[in-house]
């Protein structure tokens, strides 16, 4: 091989640390402009000269990165996540009345409202003054967390298309309940399904904030299978709690004598799985004084129809394959933020739990950061990089 | 608003192209020798340099060339380039002008004293 061979052969290797598209348009021009100032007979490009190409390379991907972000897929990603979030909020909280209201009754209005379902009077009950905090206050909090009613206005505000407002929405709830929270000395945000909540509504907050376009609201999705397979994950997520909890009678159980009779009796395995010591995994899992049972019935229907409404609502999108990946991103972070909460144990008493509205703070802030930085609107219908001319 | 000063490797780039569309190498070349020597763009410093002002409207491309196999792009500055270029030089020329009083005036009283 000659010695112009030799180097071109390794520049190319060096033009490898480029975006593909990029290399696309401009390998051959970098690759003329590193030979025409190619000292004669060099054989290996020098380190400074190869450092430069690398160097620049990471910066040309980071920059095309930072053009896609204002392109059309993170547009479309970031209009269905707004949609999917609300509605998703909604699934659940009705998902939950449903089960609990065919279980025990559906209350009243009131029950209904602050998120009481299959407690009837407890509304009516919560007036009366305890040592932690005023019933209204924990009233209103509750209507803001497990009640129905927010969730079902984001969900209104955003299918109508109404962004701002949505957003607005969305950001208040978790700030009035951190307010309403912290200033009374209320131990709620110590619960697993409240560090959900505000996490959701601190999402669907940040979401909208950083929206490149305004969200399209019924057209993001194909509306007719998602709401069929919406109704089936609702139906299902009902199956398996009521099918659970029949299976899971709490009642004592012989150590001794269960290790001869699990094989034949497959209760007796959850029984004894619902006494395994509650330590860090028991936290993580959301496991409280219930045991394992409770985990299953709560938990594991919260994860198993977030998982299903998720995966159906996508695939019946009409966003592409690179849209839903996206979508990972921050369903991702919310699972590590919903982990780390779940670490910090709640502080004892009227003290309350601080700790565990850091994540929600930290999204609010980052998205007001984000929107100030960047306060000319983007454009995501114009090009993000002038198409040079055909080789 | 004012905008950013530019950086000298593209203020010499934007230079070198305000004599007409160039080629990579000969933007190299160019700005050597607008620089007296001092400046020598690496390919790679020159291409994400590029990037930055085609992404940004200064530059664009001009037309495709091959010679001895290779291809040649040329780059040709845009009126956008032209005006901030300008707005560059004029900003550069006041702030200098500004400098320069300012010494002449010192010297003078340092004559004075001295």
């Amino acid at each position: 091989m000659t010695a112009a061979g030799g180097l071109e052969k390794s520049y190319r290797r060096l033009l490898r640390w480029y975006p593909a598209l990029y290399r696309h348009r401009h390998e051959e021009e970098i690759l003329g402009v590193l030979m025409s100032a190619a000292r004669p007979g060099q054989r290996r490009p020098g380190a400074r000269e190869s450092a430069d190409l690398v160097w620049s390379a990471l910066k040309i991907r980071i920059r095309m990165a930072a053009r896609r972000a204002d392109s059309r897929p993170w547009a479309a990603a970031l209009a269905l996540t707004a949609m999917l979030l609300p509605l998703l909020m909604v699934l659940l909280k009705l998902t939950l009345f449903l089960d609990r209201g065919v279980q025990y009754g559906f209350g009243s209005p009131a029950d209904i409202l602050i998120g009481a379902y299959g407690e009837p009077g407890s509304f009516a009950r919560s007036f009366q003054l305890n040592s932690y905090s005023i019933a209204f206050t924990g009233n209103v909090t509750d209507a803001l967390t497990a009640g129905p009613v927010p969730a079902l206005a984001l969900a209104g505000l955003v299918c109508l298309g109404w962004r701002r407002a949505a957003a607005a929405f969305a950001a208040f709830v978790p700030l009035a309940f951190l307010a309403i929270s912290l200033t009374n000395g209320y131990t709620l945000l110590a619960a697993p399904r409240v560090d959900v909540t505000l996490y959701a509504y601190g999402l669907e907050a940040l979401v909208l904030l950083i929206a490149p376009s305004a969200p399209r609201g019924w057209h993001a999705l194909r509306w007719r299978p998602s709401a069929l397979l919406a109704a089936a994950t609702v139906a299902a997520a009902i199956g398996m709690n009521g099918g659970l909890r029949s299976l899971l009678p709490a009642r004592p159980v012989n150590p001794t004598a269960l290790r001869l009779r699990l094989l034949r009796d497959p209760r007796l395995f959850r029984d004894y799985l619902a006494r395994i010591p509650h330590g860090f995994i028991d936290r993580l899992f959301g496991i409280g004084a219930g045991g394992w049972g409770d985990w299953l019935l709560y938990q594991g229907t919260l994860v198993a129809v977030i998982i299903v409404a998720l995966t159906i609502m996508l695939v019946s999108s009409a966003a592409n394959r690179r849209v839903v990946a996206l979508l990972g991103f921050p369903f991702a972070l919310g699972a590590v933020i919903y982990l780390c909460t779940l670490t910090n144990p709640p502080l004892p008493g009227a003290a309350g739990n601080a700790l565990i509205a850091i994540p929600v703070l930290l999204i609010l802030l980052a998205a007001m950061a984000f929107v100030l930085a960047n306060s000319r609107p983007a454009d995501p219908d114009s090009p993000s990089h002038p198409a040079a001319p055909a080789a | 608003m004012s905008e950013r000063p530019l950086h000298e490797p593209t203020f010499l780039m934007l230079t070198a192209l305000a004599k007409g569309p160039q080629h990579g190498y000969g933007i190299i070349t160019d700005v050597e020798q607008i620089s007296g020597g001092r400046v020598r763009l690496r390919a790679g410093t020159l291409y994400a340099a590029l990037d930055r002002v085609v992404a940004e409207g200064l530059v664009e491309a001009d037309r495709d060339e091959v010679v001895d196999g290779r291809l040649r792009r040329y780059y040709r500055l845009t009126q956008r380039g032209d005006d901030r270029l300008a707005a560059e030089v004029a900003r550069l020329q006041h702030n200098a002008a500004v400098a320069a009083g300012r010494l002449e005036v010192r010297r003078r009283a340092f004559g004075g004293l001295a």
